[in-house]
């Protein structure tokens, strides 16, 4: 017993590096000679590391219980620890995931914002079409309703009643208008600037345009001297200046505009020109001059809903229609002229002249 | 002043210098910096204001351990890694007590830590271990060894304290004592 607890305390000295260095030396040697010493020494050796380790844990325990009880954790559990709302709760938890799921929302706006823009303007444009194909409705109906306007007159009973305008093709009676104006008519008669009526008869032409020539049967006709204007087939070009003469009512009413397209209604339409001009019901069929009173085309239809968007038939296609009828009847003064006597005339000399040879067409169905 | 220092949270590089020199006040206020931090994610994670202390205790021991080991480098902030550490303590926790893991409230980011608190485990059942020993052995015994190899009395100290006629029936009695301590540590 005493032997034992002198061994122990030797290893201790020994292993806390007490003994001398004789004495340590010496120690080793009963180690290596004897195995149960060794064994002791051993498991001393483990037991006191555990021991210090234990006493090291526990020292920093009691520093950590101490700044522990530093610590309102009340308060800190209050702050952090799950709120009785669900929502806060959600929030806390998931703040990150939230926040990426909010920029992902924001962003996703913000593409289908730009999205709904671009789609808007397509919407737009789409809108355009209707209203387009809404514009060509209504041209149609424009010109069946200067038809009904007529067929209305009639059934009044009404002598005379317009339904457009022409023009002077030759000096001995014919007459050009739009085939709208005289399309089913059961008789047509000119009214002259003098107001004078000739009763006109329909010559069929070949045309597939809006086109129809008239011809003065009435004895009463005199030939009108020669024409004033002469028919410009090319050289137009947009914003030059044109006017009309037509009858929107029972007297010439002069329109002046520019020539905005040199395309029709559709912009692959190449036959009409679009002129930036007031007309109404009655203008058709009235020639379209420009400045220097060249006749360019013939007033035909006009866009209802779009102010001042007119269409002519372009001259070329005049030309054309006089072409098909027969020589024979058309006499000596078939060709159109080549002079133009309005060139150098004031707006209102211009007028002054040509308005002989501008015809109130009166239909009858 | 000093409660306003306390109450802020330590630089990385304060608290590694810190720990090597034991300094009671980087202690403290890595303690108070980085506690609600894990009191937060106790709290929402099925756990209570102990269970928070608890494991808050082991993962300053885990850091304590590996930054006195000498091989701690900063490859992480120190926030990270203590709160990986305490997270995976929790998670380990809470699987041992069958309760719900799935699920996880997480606040901050994570490292891989399993390494660290698998070794701290094993130094943690050694800890258990001498713990019970030493409360399965009883008083006078308990307090003699922990003065002797804790608090480092002398055998003088320890026999004036307990009363022994000499320091001889002291020895004695500490032997005695050891040699059941070591009994139960090592038998357990």
């Amino acid at each position: 017993m005493r032997n034992e607890i002198e061994l122990e305390s030797i290893i201790e000295d020994y292993l806390n590096g007490k003994l001398t260095e004789a004495e340590a030396t010496a120690f080793e040697q009963l180690r290596l000679n004897d195995p149960a010493v060794d064994h002791k020494v051993v498991s001393h050796k483990v037991f006191m590391e555990a021991m210090a380790d234990y006493a090291e844990v526990m020292n920093l325990k009691e520093k950590m219980d101490a700044a522990h009880a530093q610590i309102d954790v009340n308060t800190l559990s209050r702050q952090l620890g799950p709120h009785p709302s669900f929502i806060v709760n959600i929030w806390r938890k998931n703040k990150a995931a939230i926040g990426v799921a909010a920029s992902f929302i924001f962003l996703s706006m913000i593409m289908l914002y730009s999205i709904q823009q671009n789609t808007e303007q397509i919407g737009k444009v789409e809108l355009m079409n209707r209203d387009l194909a809404k514009i060509k409705t209504s041209t149609n109906s424009l010109i069946r309703k200067i038809n009904s306007n007529n067929a209305g007159a009639n059934r009044n009973a009404k002598p005379a009643n317009y339904g457009g305008t022409g023009f002077a093709l030759t000096s001995n009676g014919y007459i050009l208008t739009n085939l709208h104006v005289v399309k089913d008519a059961d008789s047509v008669y000119v009214q002259d600037s003098k107001g004078n009526d000739y009763k006109v008869r329909v010559i069929p032409i070949e045309s597939q345009k809006d086109l129809a020539i008239l011809k003065i049967e009435s004895d009463s006709f005199t030939p009108l001297p020669n024409l004033p204007y002469r028919l410009k087939q090319n050289g137009v070009g947009m914003g030059d200046e044109v006017y009309t003469i037509g009858f929107p009512k029972d007297g010439a009413v002069y329109g002046r505009g520019y020539v905005s397209s040199k395309t029709g209604y559709n912009a692959d339409d190449s036959t009409q020109y679009q002129v930036g001009i007031d007309v109404n019901p009655g203008n058709s069929g009235g020639p379209l001059l420009d400045q220097y009173g060249n006749v360019i085309g013939v007033i035909s239809a006009k866009l209802s809903q779009v102010d001042g968007a007119t269409f002519a038939i372009k001259a070329k296609y005049i030309q054309e229609a006089l072409n098909s009828i027969s020589k024979d009847s058309l006499g000596k003064s078939a060709t159109f002229n080549k002079r133009n006597s309005l060139q150098r005339l004031s707006r209102n000399q211009q007028f002054e002249k040509l308005k002989d040879y501008v015809f109130m067409v009166k239909v009858f169905k | 002043m000093s409660n306003k220092l306390s109450s802020s949270v330590p630089t990385d590089r304060e608290v590694v210098l810190g720990i090597l020199n034991n300094s009671e006040d980087a202690l403290n206020r890595l303690y108070a910096g980085y506690f609600p931090m894990v009191l937060q994610f106790i709290l929402n994670n099925n756990g209570d204001e102990d269970d928070a202390k608890d494991v808050y205790q082991e993962g300053i021991i885990v850091l304590y351990n590996k930054i006195k080991s000498g091989n701690f480098e900063l490859s992480s902030k120190l926030k990270t890694y203590i709160y990986s550490v305490c997270r995976r303590i929790w998670l380990k926790k809470l699987s041992q007590q069958s309760r719900k893991t799935s699920n996880i409230a997480d606040f901050e980011d994570i490292i891989a830590v399993e390494d660290e608190v698998e070794q701290h485990e094993e130094k943690d059942r050694q800890f258990e271990k001498m713990q019970s020993a030493l409360v399965h052995l009883g008083e006078p015994c308990k307090t003699i060894i922990q003065d002797f190899y804790i608090n480092n009395l002398s055998m003088q100290d320890i026999c004036e304290k307990f009363g022994y006629t000499n320091t001889d029936n002291a020895k004695t009695q500490k032997y005695k004592c050891l040699q059941r301590l070591k009994k139960l540590f090592f038998q357990s």
